[in-house]
């Protein structure tokens, strides 16, 4: 026999009941909606700009989804959260160059791929590294001049280098492509050890994908065989939202507690912030820069391109643009990298007499341009700016906005004859922190295929190959700085600016951990 | 009715096909190549025609729409080329939310609109017919994503009231995470049908057999409720069917505002991405929608009325 309790509400009950559950919920300083909602568990609700579409380290082609990367697979190394450049061994037990071609790392011993794969061994590492050239990925390039990885034992392991190449302990190793899939589930999957896309046949990192809906959410939750450090959260939740002001509107509604947001919305976040939320600025990676195409009969001369160089005031455009929450670029290589420049060759503020000398001696009085945006506000706004301080010395600049999907190629050369009609151009890159990842695309054989301004040195071409190599931190920079002196003065360049990363999260729910450029590592997160 | 509906089906078909057409022409003369995209900046122009080939971009404009066609009629809209999964399972997966949210929005907007309408008209010229024209009005006149905004600022972040993205978990957590996005969507709908409506009911209360209705001396709400309005409301459901596509441009927006999946946000992303195929299967699949829904709609016009019904 069941035994039951009768319960009466009355009114007077009710209001009662429904005062003292109010008063809880306000005392605990949650949103209505997320204390009537909140689920059990450390849950970790976080905001990515873009859904995931690749799983595959081996050919992973965004932040979004490395973000992801970092917690469902482990490296021999990663980046160290914090605000300075520095990596840490994840994986590996030690890692040690043994000459300029051979690195040994070895293994820590026990760590377990899901789905019965056994240990992570040497041979996964070669594996996953190798696949990388083998299969022809478009991210080869970031295991640069690797020839092949020794297999000593179980758990050590020699890459093998054709030749020195820096950029792998700043790149290679900690990010992207220095994931470590299991050899046997990858072979079971793909057959030949290609690209399995979204569907990882196995898991090597703290966390495990437990459901995705597309572009609704990412639910990670604990990998229950993970023998390594145990992170902080139960389970993180991350949700695609495109729109900055989406995210910030979600963010003061309580649904997600961290977020990166836009230099735009600084200005009010830092006058009327959420309440317990922390606003931290981070310099970013990114670098924007007004590029002008070398080979359009309109900007052969270079004496046109140092008239536009020097016409564009900086600081005013980035006032306007950034609400003056952007630095001044020097260059394309941000500060805390190598190859960072303390200062660029033409001053920030431009000079428009100086400007208006070079038009006269290239006799290019009212002269006509256009220049193609990204329909972006920031974007659609600094071309105004510029079309405004061009004006000042006579030149008429039309200002052509496109979607995404055109702007990305106007100056490919596999789309056509767009590229001959290129003039200027506002592009902005994104970075991984080394410098060769931003000198690569301006040599002359990227000519028509990402160098757009058609920008091209054998000087320049020389110090890119050889940068790669020098090991003296010092003398590595200088090549660098040389390289960006270089691209300046051909007239083709006017560096803008790197903007910056801003990021906001709930004090009373989370410790988050960064990379230096704000960029999350989520794995490594603590609840509060 | 059979052949009526027969002929209903072929029109369908023929508009599916006709504007999927055009939309696969403009695609094509659009600039941009998906290869570059899928592929990311470090592709080699090898690899770039590699994807095209995969694509089947590098055939000429009337051999890839044959295809394209040809793999529909077998039920393969193609690949997506970022995720390499089927077209097919990423549109009618992301369909039931974008049906959801236009379901609700109409719904609501319709069962407060249509007696707001008919009581103007009951009431005619009375000051609640005033307010009510002038609230219509307003809310027509609102833009939805303006309303989408304010409704997320006020009930989401000032007030705490409801969440403001996502779908939600079950039954009840999905309900709450409807009303926002049904609200701005709806919205503007209420005061449209509260127009259409009332125009349509002062018509008909104006008819012969109206007025031999009050002569016999039946009930007003009965004449109201079983012989006005069920006439009245004629043209609203064929509103209502056009109204689709309106109702599945304005989920754009809310899915976008609102972080929501659905074939709006999708459709955004493939189109900025030059993700062709998704492109043409949502825009297969949202078209056939907007057809079925004016079908339907002129199907429900057809048995309310006689007259309908004997003109076909």
């Amino acid at each position: 026999m069941t035994a039951r309790t009768r319960f009466t509400l009355d009114r007077r009950r009710f209001l009662q009941s429904a005062a003292a559950g109010t008063a809880g919920i306000v005392a605990s300083g949650l949103p209505l909606s997320q204390a009537i909602w909140a689920q059990e568990g450390k849950v970790l609700r976080v905001r990515s700009y873009a859904d995931i579409n690749k799983l595959d380290p081996g050919f992973y082609q965004n932040a979004y989804n490395v973000s992801v990367m970092n917690c469902i697979y482990s490296g021999l190394m990663n980046y160290k959260p914090g605000t300075d450049w520095a990596t840490e061994l994840q994986a590996a037990e030690s890692i040690e160059q043994i000459d300029p071609t051979h690195i040994r790392f070895k293994l820590k011993p026990g760590l377990m791929f899901t789905g019965g794969y056994g240990e992570i061994t040497a041979e996964d590492v070669k594996f996953s590294f190798e696949r990388v050239i083998l299969q022809d990925s478009p991210m080869k390039d970031d295991w640069g001049p690797l020839n092949r990885v020794e297999v000593e034992d179980t758990h050590t392991g020699v890459i093998v280098l054709d030749r020195p190449f820096v950029p792998l302990w700043n790149v290679s190793l900690p990010y992207g492509v220095g994931h470590i899939v299991s050899k046997e589930a990858v072979l079971e999957a793909t057959g030949d050890g290609g690209d399995f896309g979204m569907q990882p046949p196995m898991f090597s990192g703290p966390y495990v994908i437990a459901d995705w809906r597309p572009n609704e959410v990412l639910i990670l939750e604990r990998n229950p065989d993970w023998t390594g450090q145990k992170p902080g959260f139960d389970e993180i939740q991350i949700r695609p939202i495109e729109d900055p002001q989406t995210a910030e509107t979600a963010y003061r509604a309580g649904d997600i507690d961290f977020t990166h947001v836009s230099l735009s919305s600084l200005e009010q976040l830092n006058q009327r912030a959420p309440e317990n939320t922390v606003i931290e600025e981070r310099p970013s990676l990114y670098y924007v820069y007004l590029g002008m195409n070398m080979e359009h009969p309109k900007l052969q001369d270079i004496n046109v391109r140092k008239a536009i160089q020097w016409a564009v005031n900086i600081p005013q455009l980035l006032e306007v643009a950034y609400f003056g929450y952007a630095d001044v670029a020097t260059g394309m290589i941000a500060p805390g990298l190598v190859g960072h420049r303390d200062k660029a060759l033409i001053p920030p503020e431009g000079d428009l007499e100086k400007a208006r000398e070079f038009l006269a001696e290239a006799g290019a009085e009212g002269l006509q341009l256009r220049i193609d945006v990204l329909n972006q506000a920031k974007f659609t706004t600094m071309a105004q700016v510029i079309q405004a301080q061009l004006g000042q010395i006579g030149i008429d600049l039309q200002i052509d906005v496109q979607d995404a999907g055109s702007f990305w190629t106007i100056g490919m050369e596999t789309e056509g004859e767009r590229w001959k009609d290129m003039q200027l151009i506002l592009q902005r890159f994104s970075m991984v922190p080394d410098p060769f990842y931003a000198t690569t695309f301006f040599t002359c054989e990227q000519v028509g295929n990402w160098n757009w301004e058609r920008f091209c040195s054998e000087r320049f071409d020389a110090l890119n190959r050889e940068a790669t190599t020098v090991q003296d931190e010092e003398k590595r920079a200088q090549m660098y700085h040389e390289m960006q002196d270089l691209m300046e003065e051909s007239g083709a360049y006017r560096f803008l600016t790197h903007e910056g990363a801003p990021f906001i999260y709930r004090r009373t729910v989370l410790e988050p951990a960064t990379r230096p450029d704000g960029r999350a590592l989520y794995r490594y997160f603590q609840p509060v | 009715m059979l052949f009526y509906l027969v002929k209903r089906l072929g029109l369908a078909v023929a508009i599916v096909v006709l504007a999927v057409t055009l939309l696969f022409i403009m695609i094509q003369s659009v600039p941009g190549d998906p290869a570059a995209v899928v592929l990311g900046p470090r592709a080699t122009p090898e690899q770039k025609a590699l994807i095209n080939e995969k694509m089947g971009l590098d055939e000429p404009l009337p051999v890839q729409l044959v295809t394209f066609f040809g793999n529909v009629a077998t039920g393969d809209l193609g690949t997506d080329v970022f995720t390499q999964r089927p077209v097919a399972d990423i549109v009618f997966g992301q369909m039931p939310y974008t049906i959801i949210l236009i379901l609700t929005s109409i719904t609501w907007a319709a069962l407060i609109g249509i007696p707001l309408g008919a009581y103007s008209a009951i009431r005619r010229n009375s000051v609640i017919d005033k307010i009510i024209g002038v609230l219509s009005v307003s809310a027509i006149a609102i833009p939805s994503f303006v309303m989408a905004v304010y409704a997320l600022l006020i009930f989401a972040v000032q007030l705490n009231w409801l969440p403001a993205i996502g779908l939600g978990e079950g039954f009840w957590g999905g309900l709450r995470h409807l009303i926002l996005p049904a609200f701005a969507v709806g919205v503007g709908w209420v005061g449209y049908i509260a127009r259409i409506v009332r125009a349509s009911m002062l018509e008909v209360l104006g008819e012969t057999h109206i007025r031999m209705a009050r002569s016999f001396g039946l009930r007003e709400s009965r004449i109201v409720f079983r012989y006005a309005l069920t006439l009245a409301i004629l043209p609203t459901v064929t509103v209502l069917g056009v109204g689709m596509a309106h109702l599945l441009s304005a989920s754009v927006f809310a899915e976008v505002v609102f972080a929501r999946p659905g074939l709006g946000a999708l459709i955004v992303q493939a189109v900025d991405t030059r993700n062709y195929p998704v492109v043409m299967g949502t825009v297969l699949v949202t078209t056939a929608l907007f057809v079925i829904s004016t079908t339907i709609a002129d199907l429900i016009n057809a048995a309310l009325d006689p007259r309908v019904r004997e003109s076909l």
